[in-house]
């Protein structure tokens, strides 16, 4: 992190925004902590690359509109009076409707040895159902780095600034799409490694769900803060999420070898082989030949024998 | 000796001994109805042999050349390359062997060996007979003449034989037993001499206390013959005896002079009388079960010892020896007759010799390459020395050494023992097999060149080359090597290539443990149902799994079916893709078309190739059997690999199965070759589990005709753990069987387990179940099978035994 430039996109962002991202840095290093760094995952295409670019206020990352994104994963540090900020930005990991485990194992082998503090999860408000695809991201996460990363994990949901369809209000589609969504997280980490999530766990511990809106045509308020469609400034908010769910009470997660390798099947009781040979042995291989005992004693003579 | 058996018994006869206690050994030839009429009452009754008579132009009963058949010789042709002899050939050396023996009037040797020649003798005259033409008698026609009126020079012929039973005075069908004892036929031409010989035999054959022969002239020319007798009776008794004389020495009578004094023939008796109770002690128990022991004592119920019952009780005596095998078990003698036990004296056929014999092509007898251990220790311990001859495990030791694999003609063989009365040897002859042999077998194959015409050079010799040195050190061990490819002008694509080394009695030939080593070298090429598409996905990529290595274990047979296996394997597995390409990943194709290569990885090492050491054991208890034709018992098989950490990555597993199936007869049936087979449940369980490091290509695999039915291979998953159950109910139709089925296949959630968890990449449900019906066409089986994951069926035709 020594080669953290300085950030200095803090300064383009309007006043107010800048006060509030400065106070939030602020109480983070109350807690001492100098450093956070922001894991950024989804599907292609849903804006990853434009929100690490809002958050950072530069031209951070190279945003491919029609490409599949990054290739690789970025990691973009910046720092501020002592404070270090990461987000990594990651290839969105699936690639013409299957997830693509070549992207997953960059993404891995890139995280080895980082500490994950947060986790954006980022899909478009402006789409209307979950699939099974949807599920399936979910599930690689979960697999890849444990259901514990979603104590820190922010469901981020861009194209934020729509119009509802008819008769709805923007609170109230916010509010399925959302539900949707966690509905999805949460099944689809409890479909992952591991004993099943009881439904408490993650919904006990909501998580929270961010609204981004990078594009430049942002509706914008009085101190030139880009708003949402229900009028809170969103970088301010986002980066207090962030922030929030950082400073959790869970603890942040140390991408090490044995997480990204997942739970080892091939070493899982390799420890009891030669006790299970043993018992192979002789329950099982002295059983059978005592049977062929029986069968040898008991063989129907002919009469002649 | 006027004592001694006939071979089959048919021509038993009664021997008038003078003495009671003279038992089977007086060897007077000149027994005659006056000596029954003595007033010492003693008896012999004595099967004769036939072979004492002149040959006559007989006809020998179908019946008779049956048992002859089967006593002189067993053999057994294997092989089928030389159709070979006949029962012929033991029966010549049979005869030959008794040749010896047979005499005169009185007696000859071993019954059976004088039968056989008796046999040849027969077939010879009439073979003779038939151009002979036949003489007139001369005489007015409706007289009858005495034999001795009858002119030697004259042959008659006789138009038909009367028997007249001078006691109750009735004449006698054909079908009375004492009609088999003439050997004279209706429509047979014979001379006088040949007549006199007859009645000179009837006379002695003790069966009849006075026996006639009387011709009468026909207008024809021909003459009629009727034989008068009257049949010898003894006193009631009441017990019946049966020992076995096999293997003892006949005892010499002495003959009893003529001018003996009153005392001499008294002491001459005394010391028969001891001699034979002796004898009757020495002798061993016979087989016979008490059974037929109460079936005879029944026939002894009826009143007086007569011939006729004593023949009777010899039937029932060796029917029940031919019933059970004992093909050489002969009634030889009955003893003790007018006091009130029976006892029939058997020859059962001790085996006292055991010969093993080598043949050239030629059938000469010569030396053999295979060592005799090799043989001795197939036989089963019925055919050794000091046993009864049996015809069924004459039967089994031809099994057991044809097994071998080792000869192309084997014979067993059981003659009589010349130098042993009454005794057996089995004589084994063999013709071996060419040790080495070398075999080419070629295919031309034609691929669609460019353009999907084929060219010349799409033109490709293939073929296999393999050779065999089989019975190396005559010990039974072998080497055999193969070569197969389908191109011989690029044998580098694909060439399959065996070599193994097969050597049996590790434990040396003469020790009863039985355990084969075997080495091989081996390499093979698999498609990999691991790396196959779930019901919606048509088209993934196959991966090949070539597996090259050397193999060596140890087998233990406990049974013919039963067996356990251990040893180590060395193998390197490669796995590639269609291009024969090595592939570390398998493949998968994209919605878009594209195929990505990041797919479950193949191997172990990640690179596509792997090399590993592990054990394997396999024990294997099987003791089904078939009931008329249907498999019925009881399988077992559990197999091990266990990797001992040496080879990429340092392998350290336990890959285990377990097989338990079940063939249950639900209805008791009749055993009988042409009866129809029971209806069969077979209930199956097969349970497939891996602890430590799994590759995917020992992953195991559901869905196939031998997993679940009604799925293609590795249709439903591969898993880490798995669990399939089944149950087919089969039901006889005609002279197969049809059947219905129920299959399911489960990857107990372990599916996940196996890196990067194929099944579901390749979306594959994890578990399926199928059910359907089917017939079995000879080996095809024929079935419709519905899968149950998308609910549509499929006919299929299969070969082989799904269980």
């Amino acid at each position: 992190m020594a080669t953290a430039r300085e950030w200095v996109g803090i300064q383009k962002f309007p006043l107010a925004t800048q006060t509030a991202l400065l106070e939030i840095l602020g109480t983070l290093k109350e807690k001492e902590m100098d450093s956070l760094t922001v894991l950024v995952m989804g599907k292609g295409g849903v804006g990853k690359s434009s929100t690490v670019n809002s958050i950072i206020g530069e031209r951070a990352v190279a945003v491919s509109t029609f490409q599949s994104d990054v290739p690789r994963p970025v990691m973009v540090s910046r720092e501020r009076s002592g404070f270090t900020l990461n987000i990594i930005d990651t290839p969105g990991i699936v690639e013409g409707g299957y997830i693509n485990d070549q992207a997953l194992e960059l993404i891995k082998r890139f995280l080895l040895n980082k500490t994950i503090d947060v986790l954006l999860y980022v899909d478009r408000l402006d789409s209307y159902r979950v699939d099974n695809l949807d599920k399936q991201i979910v599930k690689v996460i979960t697999e890849s780095f444990g259901k514990e990363i979603w104590r820190k994990g922010v469901v981020v949901l861009t194209h934020a600034q729509l119009t509802p369809p008819d008769c709805l209000s923007y609170e109230d589609f916010f509010a399925r799409r959302s539900d949707a969504i966690l509905k999805v997280i949460d099944s689809g980490a409890g479909a992952g490694v591991g004993a099943p999530f009881r439904k408490r766990e993650v919904l006990g511990h909501a998580i929270p769900v961010a609204l981004v809106e990078n594009s430049t045509r942002c509706n914008k308020n009085d101190g030139e803060e880009k708003i949402l469609p229900n009028g809170t400034s969103w970088i301010p908010s986002i980066v207090k999420t962030i922030a929030e769910v950082a400073t959790n009470e869970s603890k942040s997660i140390l991408v090490d070898q044995k997480l990204i390798d997942g739970p080892n099947a091939n070493e899982r009781g390799k420890m009891f082989i030669p006790l299970i040979l043993a018992f192979q042995y002789f329950f099982v291989v002295k059983r059978v030949q005592s049977w062929i005992k029986d069968d040898i004693a008991k063989a129907p003579k002919s009469s002649w024998e | 000796m006027a004592s001694f058996t006939a071979g089959t018994g048919q021509f038993l006869t009664l021997g008038p001994t003078r003495r009671r206690s003279n038992p089977k050994t007086s060897s007077h030839p000149k027994p005659s109805t006056t000596h029954l009429a003595t007033p010492i009452r003693c008896q012999q009754i004595s099967s004769q042999n036939p072979n004492t008579k002149p040959s006559k132009p007989l006809k020998v009963p179908l019946k008779t050349l049956g048992v002859a058949a089967a006593v002189s010789g067993v053999i057994f042709l294997t092989g089928g390359k030389n159709p070979l002899l006949s029962s012929g050939s033991g029966g010549s050396g049979g005869g030959g062997a008794a040749g010896g023996g047979g005499g005169g009037g009185g007696g000859g040797g071993w019954g059976g060996g004088g039968f056989w020649r008796k046999l040849f003798s027969a077939a010879a005259n009439a073979d003779e007979e038939k151009g002979n033409e036949w003489d007139s008698h001369g005489m007015p026609a409706d007289i009858v003449v005495q034999l001795n009126k009858l002119s030697g020079f004259k042959k008659y012929k006789v138009s038909e034989i009367l028997f007249l039973d001078k006691v109750k005075s009735i004449l006698v069908g054909s079908d009375d037993s004492f009609f088999e004892m003439v050997s004279l036929r209706a429509n047979g031409v014979y001379t006088k001499a040949q007549l006199q010989k007859e009645l000179e035999t009837l006379a002695t054959s003790g069966m009849f206390e006075k026996v006639d022969l009387e011709a009468k002239t026909n207008a024809d020319g021909t003459i009629g013959l009727t034989v008068s007798f009257t049949e010898s009776t003894w006193e009631e008794a009441d017990h019946f005896r049966c020992i076995n004389v096999g293997l003892m020495a006949q005892s010499k009578g002495v003959d009893v002079e003529e001018n003996m004094t009153e005392k001499e023939k008294v002491d001459y008796m005394r010391n028969q009388e001891r001699d034979y109770r002796r004898r009757m002690d020495r002798a061993r128990p016979c087989m016979l079960p008490s059974s037929v022991h109460n079936e005879i004592l029944s026939i002894l119920g009826q009143g007086n010892v007569s011939a006729r019952m004593l023949q009777n009780i010899r039937d029932r005596v060796q029917k029940w020896y031919h019933d059970e095998g004992y093909a050489c078990a002969q009634v030889v003698n009955f003893g003790n007759l007018n006091t009130n036990e029976v006892v029939c004296e058997v020859v059962e056929g001790d085996i006292t010799r055991v010969v093993i014999q080598f043949q050239d092509k030629l059938g000469n007898v010569c030396e053999g390459n295979t060592q005799i251990g090799v043989v001795k220790r197939e036989l089963p311990k019925q055919l050794q020395k000091g046993n009864v001859f049996n015809i069924e495990a004459g039967k089994q030791a031809l099994r057991n050494i044809n097994s071998l694999s080792l000869f192309s003609n084997i014979e067993v063989n059981p003659r009589p023992d010349e130098k042993n009365e009454g005794g057996i040897i089995v004589e084994i002859k063999l013709k071996e097999l060419e040790q080495k042999s070398a075999e080419v077998s070629s295919e031309w194959s034609i691929v669609p060149g460019r353009g999907g015409r084929p060219t010349l050079a799409s033109i490709q010799p293939g073929g296999t080359v393999s050779f065999e040195h089989r019975n190396i050190k005559g010990l039974n061990r072998s080497v055999l090597g193969s070569v197969t490819t389908s191109n011989f002008l690029n044998p580098q694509d694909d060439l399959a290539f065996k070599l193994e080394y097969v050597h049996p009695y590790l434990d040396g030939v003469s020790n009863p443990r039985n355990r084969t080593l075997r080495t091989s070298v081996f390499n093979s090429r698999k498609l990999s149902p691991v790396f196959t598409g779930g019901p919606g996905i048509d088209e993934v990529p196959p991966i090949w799994v070539d597996r090259a290595g050397v193999k060596t274990n140890i087998t233990e047979n406990f049974t013919r079916q039963s067996k356990f296996t251990y040893g180590i394997v060395m193998e390197e597995i490669t796995t590639r893709d269609e291009s024969s390409n090595i592939s570390s990943n398998g493949q998968r194709v994209l919605p878009s078309g594209g195929i990505s290569a990041d797919g479950p990885p193949t191997t172990l090492s990640g690179t596509g190739i792997d090399r590993m050491v592990f054990g394997q054991a396999n024990i294997t208890r099987d003791n089904t059997k078939f009931v008329n034709g249907a498999i019925v018992g009881e399988r077992n098989v559990f197999q091990l690999d266990q990797g001992l950490g040496i080879g990429s990555k340092f392998p350290f597993f336990n890959r285990h199965q377990l097989t338990m199936t079940r063939f249950i007869q639900l209805k008791e049936v009749e055993e009988a070759a042409g009866k129809p087979p029971p209806p069969v449940l077979v209930l199956h369980g097969h349970y497939g589990g891996c602890v430590g490091d799994l590759p995917s290509y020992d992953a195991f695999t559901l869905g196939g005709p031998y997993s679940v039915r009604g799925y293609n291979m590795g249709e439903i998953g591969a898993a880490r753990n798995i669990l399939e159950v089944a149950a087919e109910l089969r039901i006889p139709v005609r002279n197969t069987h049809a059947y219905v089925f129920v299959e399911h296949g489960n990857d107990l959630g372990s599916s996940k387990d196996v890196k990067g968890n194929p099944t579901e990449v390749y979306r594959r449900m994890g578990h399926g179940s199928s059910y359907g019906v089917g017939a079995k066409l000879g080996l095809v089986r024929a079935e419709y099978a519905v899968d149950h994951n998308s609910g549509t069926g499929a006919l299929f035709f299969r070969f082989g035994e799904r269980f």
